[in-house]
């Protein structure tokens, strides 16, 4: 299912304009992070995207048909909402809780029957939680919270799930719960868009991208072409550099804010930029592409297939490639030279890294 | 801490849901046979069934004592007892889950304070129980119509503190409005009767009241009962009830309307009777769990029983009668305060 905006514009009565001719499109199976620093109207845009307020100009659109012209049980049997866990004051239990999530399925007089509690069964034992499924809502921890509202979502059965801040209020380790079972359901082909704060979270998990800044400006793209240290700067205010932290099998990349820039330096270096001809854009193509390998031992014989589905998808840039099985340790070695724009390679290189039982580093040539 | 509860999910056989909802309905009618036998006229259960068989049957002799009272005065007052006490319960547990507030009671949008008001004015004419009663109805809407508008904002969208704060307001100007009928009131003829009216009783309960009040309360209840899941619902933020694919307003609206509807038609045949909409609720609440699927059932027979216990000590206790409002008051606040503190605080 692709969920697609166009041309969206936003402004509050009287007020300034928040949003600014907006247009993106996710589809089935892709995940979209929403950034932008606080005020720049991410929490509006996924409102105005379902509906819950309306676009001046513009339109949502699921699969080519315009939103508005659903009603609201169309649309929410096949898009789903989740909140920001805010402390629920409800005592109403898990199960009682993830049960509403079936209610775009009826009408105002509707009933859930006995298939949808098997459905929340299921749901709660999917994402492990069936343990917590007699508890009270207002008893659970955040992370178990913002979990269970997932859960709701879910037993909706969604093509497209919308999260509002999902990982936020939440510790390191929930986050990670959060954004991998968001990962798993990508993986069952269901599309995901969410608000971050966290760029890394964006750069580690999402495909795509859309960062807002406070004028209402807008960059949508890969997520590796929108993240950038210049793209943070202009938005944020941050001086940003992005890296990777290695390890003995792996890269992951990061995101480190250094400091603080003035608005008015940020300002300055803006009209510098536009008189330049620049502006804050993503990556154009025409980079310089870059001489890279990567090299890649695969633990899981199932993840094979798809590193090559992966690698296949960039063929056009690999310029040779060898694969090695090696039984006696029950791994397979593949190694790959590759020359393309510095984005694609570490788009590839970020996705391989997040498969299981893969270790994977990528040499950069000089130049 | 996993609180035990009644639970009726999937897991519970239908026979033990069958017993349950066999129990909300016997349970007040159970209740109803035995407080007949009681009354400054005692008699024995058997003697009370066997008048009932009579009144069934129609064949009261002239000099039938008895099956008279039972059937012109005991007889209506239970039925009122039991549309009043379920339709308030059930009418505060939906204001309840409208507002997000486990203090909203029947009167949060003025309905009481207004229809008290139509009354009172009707009173004030000499108007018959049949004017009076009409009139009160029709003022009970005005004053929700007047809040719902105060409440109104810009657009379409009413915030629901903008309709909380609105109630407020207009239940203070009916009480107002109310002190100026008292005010004007002939002290010896009229002012006894106002204010007697106000403290809320079931005495002048007649089959003819119970067949006024029938229809709105049925309905209201009616009303609730059908939408009993999507209560669950209507405690959440405006964005999650949008996206449960309930159409907002409506949803609201029709909550706000049933409810109205019923507490305008008790305040009109019985005054006002305070408590019975905040306590029950959280009573059952604290028996059966949140779930508006068993809460709305349970509301309404709990409440019907409730009414029917305590109207009944209002009538027997003295040989005054006691005004019921006093008496949910009296037995209410304790039973509250209780509760409360064993099971440690307000949440819907």
């Amino acid at each position: 299912m692709i969920f697609e905006v166009q041309n969206g514009c936003f402004a509050y009565p009287h007020g300034r304009k928040v949003l600014n001719n907006i247009s993106f499109s996710v589809g089935k199976g892709e995940m979209l992070a929403i950034l932008g620093p606080n005020g720049a109207g991410k929490t509006t845009m996924l409102r105005c995207m379902m509906g819950f307020l309306k676009w001046n100009a513009g339109k949502s659109m699921l699969d080519g048909e315009d939103i508005a012209n659903m009603t609201q049980r169309q649309l929410f049997s096949k898009v789903a909402y989740v909140p920001q866990a805010k402390n629920a004051a409800l005592s109403s239990n898990v199960k009682d809780m993830v049960l509403l999530g079936r209610s775009s399925h009826y009408g105002i007089f509707g009933k859930p029957g006995s298939k949808d509690r098997l459905i929340v069964d299921k749901t709660l034992q999917s994402l492990g939680l069936s343990a917590m499924a007699n508890r009270a809502c207002n008893e659970l921890s955040g992370g178990e919270l913002q979990m269970v509202l997932i859960a709701r979502a879910l037993v909706s059965e969604p093509q497209v799930i919308i999260l509002d801040e999902p990982e936020s209020n939440l510790d390191f380790k929930n986050q990670l719960i959060v954004l991998k079972t968001l990962h798993a359901l990508t993986e069952q082909g269901i599309t995901c868009i969410f608000n971050t704060h966290y760029p890394v979270h964006a750069l580690r998990h999402a495909d795509k991208a859309l960062l807002l800044d406070k004028t209402g400006n807008v960059i949508f793209g890969p997520v590796h072409d929108v993240i950038t240290e210049e793209n943070m700067q202009r938005a944020f205010g941050v001086e940003t550099v992005i890296g990777h932290i290695e390890t003995p099998h792996n890269e992951y990349a990061d995101v480190l804010a250094i400091n603080t820039i003035s608005e008015e330096t940020n300002h300055m270096m803006d009209e510098r930029k536009e008189s330049e001809g620049s502006h804050m854009t993503q990556n154009s193509n025409e980079e310089i592409s870059r001489l890279a390998t990567l090299s890649i031992i695969v633990e899981d014989r199932e993840n094979a297939e798809k590193i090559n589905a992966m690698l296949h998808e960039c063929g056009k840039y690999i310029i040779g490639r060898m694969g090695m099985p090696y039984p006696q340790k029950g791994v397979s070695i593949i190694c790959v030279v590759i020359d393309a724009p510095e984005t694609v390679i570490s788009t590839l290189s970020g996705k391989l890294g997040q498969l299981k039982g893969v270790s994977m580093k990528t040499t950069y040539s000089k130049k | 801490m996993e609180r035990k509860k009644f639970k009726l999910d999937v897991s519970s056989t239908r026979t033990r849901r069958i017993l349950f909802y066999l129990t909300l309905i016997v349970l007040p009618i159970l209740v109803g046979v035995i407080c007949l036998c009681i009354g400054r006229f005692t008699t024995t259960p058997s003697e009370t069934l066997s008048a009932l068989g009579r009144i069934l049957t129609q064949d009261i002799a002239p000099g039938d004592t008895l099956a008279k009272i039972i059937r012109d005065m005991r007889l209506p007052r239970i039925a009122l007892a039991i549309l009043v006490g379920g339709g308030l319960s059930v009418a505060g547990l939906a204001f309840q889950s409208l507002f997000a507030n486990p203090m909203a009671s029947p009167d949060t949008l003025g309905v009481a304070a207004g229809a008290s008001f139509g009354a009172v004015l009707a009173l004030l004419f000499d108007a018959n129980t049949l004017v009076t009663q009409f009139s009160a109805l029709l003022m009970g809407f005005v004053a929700v119509g007047l809040t719902l508008t105060i409440g109104k904002g810009k657009g379409a969208d009413r915030s629901l503190t903008a309709m909380i704060l609105g109630g407020m307001v207009i239940s203070s100007l009916f009480s107002a409005l109310i002190s100026l009928v008292k005010l004007v009131a002939d002290t010896d003829a009229k002012l006894p009767a106002i204010t007697y009216w106000l403290m809320g009783s079931l005495n002048d309960a007649t089959w003819y009241t119970v067949m006024f009040a029938l229809p709105f309360i049925l309905t209201g209840i009616v009303i609730l009962y059908a939408i009993r899941w999507r209560l669950n619902i209507l405690p959440m933020s405006e964005d999650e009830i949008l996206a449960s694919g309930s159409n907002v307003n409506v949803l609201r609206m029709t909550t706000a309307f049933a409810s109205t509807m019923i507490t305008a038609a008790c305040v009109s045949t019985c005054g006002q009777v305070g408590w019975v909409g905040l306590l029950i609720p959280h009573i059952c609440r604290m028996a059966f769990g949140s779930d508006n699927l068993i809460l709305v059932p349970a509301s309404v027979s709990f409440g019907a029983v409730f009414m029917i216990l305590v109207d009944t000590a209002a009538r027997s206790l003295s040989p005054s009668e006691i005004p019921v409002s006093v008496l949910t008051a009296i037995i209410g606040a304790p039973v509250f305060i209780a509760l409360l503190r064993k099971t440690g605080g307000w949440s819907l």
